[in-house]
């Protein structure tokens, strides 16, 4: 009876728990004064986490609400391993003093805990609740600067934007409920392939809100009208924050959603999917290339990524998953890379803009070379973890489907399109030589260097052996 | 379902004075109160100094602040209502039915203890 | 009897939200939302929902609206005259919202509800209870976290000068 203590038993959700004391342990850091040993706790948390996570008894049913298949436990671990990343390149902005790092860190704690439940979920109360814990600490944290008034306006962008598409998915939920009278994924699927081709509309327009509703959440156009000034607005590490573990969760959602319950009812949602993955694509890459501040441009950049990422949910097979996972793993830790050196580059020079970058390759060669590398990735390009992303996505879109020979057109062609805006920066780094002014010839510190090397090393070494991700079996 | 909205009348009656009392009182206080109607009467403050200024003003953050907290406390104890009434059954499994709002009360008193800690209570 | 009170209720709600909207005082604005959110409870007490009822008009009705209402008392709203939307904004949004209301109208039209959704007594305290605690445990559980984090929030963003240790 005392399923309570059976659970503990069991091993089962630890890494939700795990996190969840640990965002306790970081919110009261500051009352009992253990703040210098924070970090270290909190990464050894994270850690342990991860480990409690790989661990987990595979295919238990929680609650009836999680369900631990292979694919919860490896997007789990890549988001816990983004996590880990992110606590390590962001301690410099946590340290500088404008930020309290006991509250802050159990914000993006508390916000992992929601996107631990967003990859593992069986239900929609579960997605629905994750997608809240996910997105609720983040109104917060893009807000955290409180002096600069661009992170306020950040925040209330970001919380209405936010507020309004949780509404509308909240209105799908219900539609779906009311239409097969269940809120369990794979009863869903069940009711849908009982129904076979004459679902009724009240379901298709249930179908139709969510995907508007996680539209809003993943920042697909022409729902993304609030991430270019809420990336902008908030603090650096808030921004990569966002920018990939929030992403990744978010997709990892999706994808969960409508592989599992919609497949049977592709014919309701794939067109409208597959208009909104070229206008994403297309928006995105075009507005990028006129952009002057490199935050900015990367905010843009994330809105093209999310529409290739979306060719994942539109396929929504075996394969689809994998793509999925490498793309997510790719991206994440290429943005992360680009967003730590852009905080360093605007400690140093100031701005964040495209001049800032210039001449960098003399002054700091270090930087230069892994923001080259992160750029090489984001666009796709040989011998990096990008360039297998990108090409694996596309190939198994067009090995499943080949009516999508159009959305690949589409796609080949924005990626093209952000070559130039990635390159701008590179181009900015080698091209000009100006002459230096001696304050911005400070050096980072050494940690950040060894860890910008060892970002690098995981970019170059995925990208010649990707095999690492698909051989893990049965996603 | 009509004998069940026959339980409510007691309610709807208490709606009705309620707002009936409030409805006679001001319209009565309006039809039996005299009524002068000068510039003067009309002042904001009869035969007082001329008001100078906005009666807008900022207010401090932190009426928000405990407003916010309240809410929040609000909804959190919302959640006991179905647990007491159904208490009873509950206890029948042993500790588990009490530990399960125990583990739902734990954050929240540890949200307590923080917001007073932070000092977020004080109005100073 | 029960179709009158349902109009009775529907009508209140209905005007209540245009008021909402097209109401220019901020003020007449809140306070027909409460006006709102009261009718739309006596909906969930025609649903047999009492306890959902009662938590609207406590929550919705009585804390957070009293909230707004001293925000909205308290701010700075002396110029009365809102920046209004071009014209083709307003084309636009209305062609949107009106298609949105027909896609939605639509699909309520054509479906009739799922079996086991219509219970008896789903709504009462009891037997709400008795889902949350047990079918529902987890979610409600989890949900502390919530909480936890928009105390968190309410606290870094509301204090002025948190004391840094």
């Amino acid at each position: 009876m005392s399923k309570l203590k059976e659970n503990f038993n069991d091993k089962k959700m630890t890494a939700v728990i795990i996190l969840s004391c640990l965002g306790i342990v970081s919110m009261l850091a500051d009352i009992f004064s253990y703040k210098k040993a924070l970090w270290y706790i909190v990464l050894a948390g994270v850690a342990g986490a991860i480990v409690a996570n790989l661990n987990e008894k595979s295919n238990a049913i929680i609650y009836d609400m999680l369900l631990t298949d292979n694919y919860a436990i490896w997007f789990s671990t890549l988001i816990l391993a983004l996590v880990l990343l992110w606590f390590m390149v962001s301690k410099d902005q946590y340290e500088s003093g404008v930020y309290n790092s006991s509250d802050n860190y159990a914000l993006i704690l508390f916000a992992t805990v929601g996107a631990l439940i967003l990859t593992s979920f069986s239900d929609l109360t579960m997605m629905f609740l994750g997608i809240e814990i996910l997105s609720i600490p983040l109104f917060i944290l893009a807000g955290s600067n409180k002096k600069d008034v661009s992170s306020n306006e950040a925040s209330l962008k970001y919380f209405l934007a936010g507020a309004f598409a949780s509404g509308i998915l909240l209105f799908g939920i219900t539609f779906i409920y009311g239409s097969t009278g269940t809120f369990k994924l794979d009863k869903i699927a069940d009711w849908a392939n009982a129904a076979g081709s004459n679902l009724p509309a009240l379901f298709y327009t249930g179908i139709l809100l969510v995907m508007v509703g996680l539209a809003f959440k993943v920042s697909a156009a022409p729902f993304h009208f609030w991430t270019p000034d809420v990336y902008q607005g908030s603090p650096m590490f808030v921004t990569a924050f966002m920018a990939t573990i929030v992403k990744g969760a978010a997709f990892a959602g999706f994808f969960r959603l409508f592989y599992t319950s919609f497949t049977s009812a592709s014919g309701s949602w794939a067109l409208i999917l597959s208009i909104l993955i070229a206008a994403t694509i297309l928006t995105g890459n075009i507005i990028a290339v006129y952009q002057s501040s490199v935050k900015r441009m990367l905010a843009y950049s994330s809105i093209a990524q999310a529409g290739y990422i979306l060719l994942t949910v539109l396929l929504s097979n075996q394969e689809a998953k994998y793509a999925l996972l490498l793309y997510i793993a790719s991206y994440g830790v290429s943005t992360i890379t680009a967003f730590t050196v852009l905080y360093h580059v605007e400690k140093i020079k100031g701005t964040d803009t495209f001049e800032s970058f210039t001449s960098l390759s003399q002054t700091h060669p270090l930087l230069s070379v892994v923001m080259t590398i992160a750029m090489l990735s984001l666009a796709g390009i040989p011998p990096t973890i990008g360039f297998f992303a990108k090409f694996y996505l596309f190939s198994s879109v067009l090995k499943s489907n080949t009516s999508y020979l159009w959305l690949i057109m589409v796609s080949v062609a924005g990626s093209l399109v952000s070559v130039y805006y990635y390159f701008r920066v590179i181009i900015a780094m080698y091209g000009q030589h100006e002459p230096i002014i001696s304050s911005e010839k400070k050096q980072i510190p050494a940690f950040y260097n060894v860890l910008l090397l060892l970002l690098v090393c995981v970019i170059i070494i995925l990208g010649m052996m990707p095999d690492v991700l698909m051989s893990i079996d049965n996603l | 379902m009509s004998e069940s909205i026959q339980q409510y009348i007691p309610i709807a009656m208490q709606f009705l004075v309620a707002s009936g009392f409030v409805i006679t009182t001001i319209v009565a206080s309006w039809l039996l109160g005299p009524k002068v109607k000068t510039l003067h009467k009309l002042d904001t403050f009869e035969s007082g100094l001329q008001p100078v200024g906005n009666a807008r003003m900022q207010f401090s953050i932190k009426y928000f602040l405990v407003a916010t907290i309240f809410v929040l406390f609000d909804v959190e104890v919302i959640f006991f209502y179905p647990w007491a009434v159904n208490f009873r059954e509950f206890i029948q499994e042993g500790f588990e039915g009490f530990g399960k709002m125990l583990l739902f009360m734990a954050p929240v008193l540890i949200g307590f203890f923080y917001v007073i800690k932070k000092g977020a209570l004080e109005w100073d | 009897m029960e179709q009158i009170i349902f109009i009775i209720l529907s009508l209140a709600a209905i005007i209540s939200a245009l008021v909402v909207i097209f109401s220019n005082n901020p003020v007449y604005s809140v306070l027909s939302l409460v006006i709102t959110f009261f009718s739309i409870a006596g909906h969930f007490v025609l649903l047999n929902a009492q306890f959902l009822a009662i938590v609207n008009v406590i929550v919705y009705a009585g804390a957070i609206m009293v909230l707004f209402l001293f925000v909205i008392m308290l701010l700075n709203l002396n110029k009365s005259s809102e920046p209004s939307a071009p014209l083709i904004m307003k084309v636009a949004s209305s062609v949107a919202g009106g298609l949105l209301f027909i896609t939605l109208l639509g699909a309520l039209r054509q479906s009739e509800a799922s079996a086991g959704l219509s219970g008896g007594n789903i709504g009462s305290v009891e037997s709400l209870g008795r889902t949350l605690f047990t079918n529902f445990l987890f979610p409600f559980e989890v949900s502390s976290v919530l909480f936890l984090s928009a105390m968190i929030g309410a606290v870094m963003l509301g204090k002025k000068n948190l004391k840094d240790s």
